[in-house]
């Protein structure tokens, strides 16, 4: 590869400056004239059904401008996929957890609308409520919807091999439940939307997004309106971490109250709205069995998962599959049998949340060290046996065609020295490991690829139009890079038009792990179109031939011979003056299995490519109190290609930061029946800065043969293997394994005292 | 519900006054945001549980979200929009741009608020002192790294 | 969310206040540092016609030393009150308690008075009017059950704060006025232990000033506080320790207050018996922290399990009571 002048750098973005002044808008900031506030009035009923709403006291108020309902919705019903359509805004019928939408209010100002929500009147008809999977799938139990009799939503089933031979020819095999409840994503801006008509009756709308384009269509099938008439705008977005990519209620109802008073309505949620009425991740229990020869290679898996779903599908097919997904990828396993169930209970929507499924995960891994614990074979050497290697398939039939899996074991347990501190610690003092692999894409039929279009200005500069959307991870900074670094500009010379249906072609965006992948190599591709047209006017110029010419810091040259160069803005200006204006157009689509299909076919190429990442964590237990002192941590993962090292960065300390300090040793939901009791960062209780260990990031590049500059996807495998090593580490410090999570002291407490009750 | 008479306070932000007839159960908060239009001060919690208010009352970080407005009366109030605007940063919002310390930038204007005041009071703060300083700020996108880092780099010993 | 609307008065005198709390009794609520109050009006768990801000009464303010005792006025905020050197001079535990409560940026608008006068707290009742509306009113509401405790008809909501335990280990003493008349009271007796009224301060009083006596002799103090994260949250389990030395060396005084585990902060009378009369390196700290065992009343109505946080109250105890020993040993006693 040709050497880099701006791609690998860890230059500073694009975005932050604005940020760290406060001029950033994000929807709340957002002012339009005569805009209204609105407010959702919600069901305190887990399931009712729907008798009568009366309005009319509400709408009499002065000061309230427009009042919803169901009768003002089309009765369209959402779901990610056709077979999964249940959810209707505003329901007509019947309410299905504490939370649901069931009208809103648009008014001159907040106490005006907070005061119409109580003249709202809705006659509800209590029904059975169902609060956990156990009730849910007893039979004779009320049916959430009558669609989906034992309330399950989805039933995944995967079988590959003969898991029976495999167990059959086992060494050794041991079987494991673990559970979890669910965690939430507490991104720091919660929701909110602003829309507002125009008089032609085209629809501005902004929300906190992880995909424009995956809005806007929900949003056109909803209020019949045609795609050209919905323009979901770009915005400053707050965090998504998967709890965003969907169309939400708030979307549509605000956009109702709009067309209907005829006015701009912003609604801001409250932590308590954004936490109960957008997604919370799902609990889950998971019974894993599995097999090994002698040397702890793993020989057959059978595993059965029931995840409570919530109220309505959302996701439901891919959140029940990823958990799964993502360990046959990181591990080798050629007999394995997956049973998925999402179950539905009257409770707030569950989504795909950053850590797929920390049970799950963390079960898969622990299993690992137990087994290899009764082998004596040590939990590196467990990963190192039984790591997915490039050139693979998993056991769904997707080859992996990058891997650097083993080299973030091997590098990341150097670097902690393991081999010194594994069984050689002292007491309660512990090492653990976690190995996980992340999809870079999923298959999404025609919304699976990004488009991008280049223009240029003629004294050099350049715009870039993408449906890239950035939720603070950085993707903006990508496109810049890469089309700077391609076109041989700098990354001054270039704006970045994204994440604006009116204008930026579709885009899959940011919720799949592919905006550097597919996105990052639609701008590649669209900057490599257009520096092939202005090379041909340079050629000219320089009297040489096209393909013997390169561009760096606005100067196009001829390989090797850098004084026969010509400004690169004097190109663009011959195209001009020949009438041949030079743009750009470049389009990705992975290459991926399109009859592939979650429930009904869940075999083939399900991403282009995979990322493979491993954890450490050396921890240190009180065993008077049972609290956790994460010392260090090592996070190592390959990326296929570090686009920006220090970017890259940010990404593995957040992730290890939510996936295992959060994930596993203080987040966790409470309930009084379908009543969350900690909706809130006052109970709810995320990382703080003093909480954080060292965190030594690892970079690990495989160089993807398909990605853009060989980069695959760096924000979401560390989280999940830093929730294995924080689970490994603790059981590992004192001695018991624990399979309930996350691993709060009362839970590591009993544990302890449990063990020496049998010494 | 009471109908309250709105209250005439009088509010010195970034060094102005602003003279405004305000609803007395209006907190400093949601004045700066929707009176004055500075939005760089924002709710994330509404329980004082996370930071994302967090504005300068005569150079001390308090909750912009459980004070009311017209407790601000007298006061010197200083938001992010009282330190530096683009292309003029304050050096400390530099540091943040410049070692990544920002990702989705929601919690950002209250990170670099409070470690302004814990440079104003401790030149030469000690990583234990930052994380302290920070530990009612949360951020949910860096894991705090690199905001510590930015901070030792704006401090006397990191120049 | 927007707060309940109401009407805002600050008086510039303790005097107006207190004429101005009669003149409203019951219909006002005094905010000092506001992040009690304001929270709990934001989730309507409160609300008032009037609220009365103490902002401007300068009497409220100020740390003094007097011969014998150390007067904190109730407006002091608890950055004030931890980085005074007269507190951590003379009392560490009132130092150490206020320097852990909740955050820095808390800590610069909280006031000792506001932390001392905090409601009760529980998962099921601190929620929005949303969630209290999905459940039948509880008790703390003036309703009839009790969310957390199927069946119980007593309310067991629990009482965090931080300083309550210190100042009542260190014999505090409260002063409340009213319009025409003052009392002073041990900080202990403010406490009713009903979580349904946990306060036995009427609507019409004061809080003015704490007063805390300085022992004659050698004596020591500690605070220790379990949290799950190392800032922000409240207590799961929090204990004070306090001991005194009598002229010949002998613990003459000793005083075990137990945080975080019920309506109110409690007392554990019988661990004195296993260090008073005693040198500080004969003192049985371990058999006086098992004591806490029998007067820690939990429920499970926070976020960690009952029976955790009752083990929890005897290492926080064992823990203060070994650095208030510590402390004394250290003085060459």
């Amino acid at each position: 590869m040709e050497e880099l002048s701006i791609i690998g750098k860890s230059a500073g973005r694009v975005d932050t400056a604005a940020k760290a002044t406060g001029e950033a808008l994000y929807t709340a900031d957002l002012s339009l004239p005569r805009m209204l506030v609105g407010k959702v009035l919600r069901s305190p009923f887990a399931h009712a059904r729907i008798r009568a709403i009366d309005t009319s006291r509400a709408e009499r108020l002065p000061g309230v401008k427009a009042v919803v309902t169901s009768a003002d919705s089309t009765g369209e019903k959402w779901g990610v996929f056709r077979y999964t359509q249940d959810q209707a805004f505003l329901p007509p019928d019947k309410v299905r957890f504490i939370g649901e939408e069931v009208a809103a209010v648009a008014a001159i100002d907040e106490d005006t609308a907070l005061e119409a929500l109580t003249l709202i009147k809705v006659d509800y008809e209590e029904l059975p409520a169902l609060f956990t999977m156990e009730e849910a799938m007893r039979p004779g139990a009320v049916l959430i919807h009558d669609s989906n009799p034992g309330n399950i939503n989805v039933h995944v089933k995967i079988d590959v091999g003969s898991v029976e031979k495999g167990f059959s020819v086992s060494y050794h095999v041991r079987e494991d439940t673990f559970t979890a409840p669910e965690e939430s994503y507490f991104q720091a801006e919660p929701y909110a939307v602003a829309a507002s008509f125009d008089s032609t009756g085209n629809l501005e709308i902004w929300m906190p997004n992880a995909g424009p384009h995956l809005k806007a269509k929900p949003l056109s099938n909803c209020l019949r309106m045609p795609l050209n008439k919905v323009r979901v705008r770009k915005i400053t977005i707050g965090g998504a971490f998967g709890g965003r990519s969907e169309i939400s209620p708030a979307d549509v109802i605000c956009a109702l109250l709009s067309r209907k008073a005829g006015l701009p309505v912003r609604i801001v949620y409250t932590r308590e709205e954004n936490t109960v009425a957008t997604r919370l991740a799902h609990s889950m229990t998971a019974t894993i069995k599995t097999g090994v020869d002698r040397e702890g290679r793993v020989l057959a898996r059978d595993i059965t998962c029931h995840m409570d779903g919530g109220a309505y599908s959302s996701t439901g097919p891919i959140a029940t599959s990823v958990p799964f997904l993502c360990m046959e990828q990181a591990y080798r396993m050629e007999n394995v049998r997956y049973n998925g169930y999402r179950v539905f209970t009257n409770k707030p929507i569950r989504g795909m949340f950053r850590t797929h499924g920390r049970a799950f995960a963390c079960g898969v891994d622990l299993q690992l060290d137990m087994i290899g614990l009764e082998l004596g074979i040590d939990p590196v050497t467990m990963r190192l046996r039984n790591a997915r290697q490039a050139g693979d398939y998993t056991p769904t039939r997707s080859l992996v065609p990058s891997c650097a899996m083993t080299e973030t074991i091997e590098r990341a347990a150097s670097a902690a020295r393991w081999k010194e501190k594994w069984g050689k610690l002292p007491p309660f003092h512990g090492i653990g490991i976690g190995c996980n692999s992340v999809q870079t894409g999923f298959p999404m039929g025609i919304r699976g690829g990004s488009s991008a279009f280049i223009k240029f200005n003629e004294d050099g500069g350049a715009t870039v139009i993408s449906g890239v959307v950035d939720n603070g991870q950085g993707n903006e900074n990508m496109l810049v890079q890469i089309a700077a670094e391609e076109l041989g500009i700098l990354p001054e010379d270039i704006q970045l038009i994204n994440a604006d249906t009116e204008v930026t072609p579709s885009d899959p965006g940011s919720y799949s792990m592919c905006e550097t992948f597919v996105g990052g190599n639609a701008v590649r591709l669209a900057a490599i179109d257009a520096k092939k047209k202005i090379f041909k006017f340079a050629a000219r110029a320089l009297e040489a031939n096209p393909d013997d010419l390169t561009a760096r810091g606005r100067k196009i040259f001829v390989k090797g011979e850098p004084e026969r160069s010509i400004p690169f803005a004097r190109a663009i200006r011959m195209a001009l003056a020949k009438g041949e204006p030079v743009s750009g157009e470049g389009s990705y689509w992975p290459k991926v299995d399109s009859r592939r299909e979650w429930v009904e076919n869940p075999s083939g190429q399900l991403s282009e490519t995979f990322s493979f990442g491993t954890t450490i964590a050396e921890v240190k237990i009180d065993p008077e109190t049972g609290l956790v002192d994460v010392l260090e941590t090592w996070a190592s993962q390959d990326v296929g290609f570090a686009l920006n090292p220090k970017v890259i960065e940010g990404q593995f300390e957040g992730g290890l930061t939510m996936g295992g300090q959060g994930g596993m040793l203080t987040e966790y939901h409470l309930w009084d029946g379908g009543r969350l009791l900690n909706p809130d960062q006052a109970e709810y209780r995320l990382p703080l800065a003093p909480d954080m260990p060292k965190i030594n990031s690892i970079i690990v590049e495989s160089h993807d043969p398909a990605g853009p500059y060989g980069a695959k996807e760096a924000g979401m495998s560390i989280a999940m293997s830093a929730a294995q090593a924080y689970v490994s580490a603790v059981c590992n410090a004192i001695g018991v394994p624990i399979k309930e999570y996350p691993l709060t002291p009362d839970k590591i407490i009993a544990a302890i005292e449990k063990k020496s009750k049998k010494a | 519900m009471v109908k309250a008479e709105k209250k005439k306070i009088n509010l010195r932000v970034n060094g102005e006054v602003h003279t405004l007839l305000v609803a007395p159960h209006l907190t400093l908060l949601e004045v700066l945001r929707e009176e004055l239009h500075l939005t760089g001060a924002k709710e994330s919690c509404g329980r004082g549980a996370c930071g994302t208010c967090t504005v300068l009352l005569d150079g001390e970080p308090v909750r912009s979200c459980l004070l009311l407005a017209a407790e601000a009366e007298g006061r010197q109030v200083t938001t992010i929009e009282g330190l530096g605007r683009q292309g003029a940063l304050h050096p400390i919002q530099e540091a943040f741009v410049a070692h990544h310390a920002v990702q989705c930038g929601f919690c950002t204007p209250g990170m670099v608020l409070t470690a302004k005041a814990l440079l104003d009071k401790t030149p030469d703060p000690t990583d234990e002192e930052i994380r302290l300083a920070l530990s009612g700020n949360i951020c949910r996108c860096t894991g705090y790294a690199k905001i510590v880092e930015a901070v030792k780099a704006a401090s006397d010993k990191g120049k | 969310m927007r707060l309940p609307s109401f009407q805002y008065l600050s008086p510039g005198t303790v005097k107006e206040a207190l004429e101005t709390i009669a003149a409203h009794k019951g219909k006002v609520l005094i905010v000092a540092g506001g992040t009690d109050i304001v929270n709990r009006l934001r989730q309507r768990l409160v609300s008032a016609p009037y609220v009365m801000s103490l902002k401007a009464i300068s009497e409220l303010k100020g740390i003094k030393k007097n011969k014998g005792e150390l007067v904190i006025s109730a407006g002091t905020t608890l950055r004030e009150v931890a980085a005074s050197p007269e507190v951590s001079g003379l009392f560490p535990a009132l130092s150490q308690s206020a320097s852990c409560t909740a955050a820095p940026p808390i800590r610069n608008m909280a006031t000792i008075g506001g932390n001392l006068l905090q409601d009760t707290r529980c998962l099921f009742y601190n929620q929005s009017e949303l969630f209290r509306k999905a459940a039948p009113a509880c008790l703390k509401q003036g309703g009839r059950v009790c969310a957390a405790v199927k069946g119980a008809t007593r309310c067991l909501s629990v009482y965090q704060g931080d300083l309550a335990p210190a100042l009542i280990a260190c014999n505090a003493k409260a002063v409340l006025k009213k319009a025409g008349s003052s009392r002073t009271v041990q900080v202990a007796d403010i406490f009713s232990n009903k979580g349904k009224r946990p306060l036995a301060v009427e609507e019409d009083e004061l809080l003015t000033r704490i007063v805390i006596p300085i022992p004659s002799g050698p004596y020591s103090c500690a605070y220790e506080k379990l949290r799950l994260r190392k800032g922000l949250d409240y207590p799961f389990a929090s204990a004070a320790a306090f001991l005194s030395l009598s002229a010949k060396g002998v613990i003459d005084r000793a005083r075990v207050v137990l945080g975080a585990c019920g309506p109110a902060p409690v007392l554990v009378e019988d661990a004195a018996a296993f260090l008073v009369g005693r040198k500080p390196g004969d003192a049985d700290g371990l058999s006086a922290a098992r004591c806490a065992l029998k007067v820690c009343r939990v429920v499970e109505n926070v976020a960690l399990p009952a029976s955790y946080r009752k083990k929890m109250a005897v290492v926080m105890a064992g823990r203060a009571i070994g650095e208030a020993l510590g402390q004394l040993s250290g003085a060459g006693a």
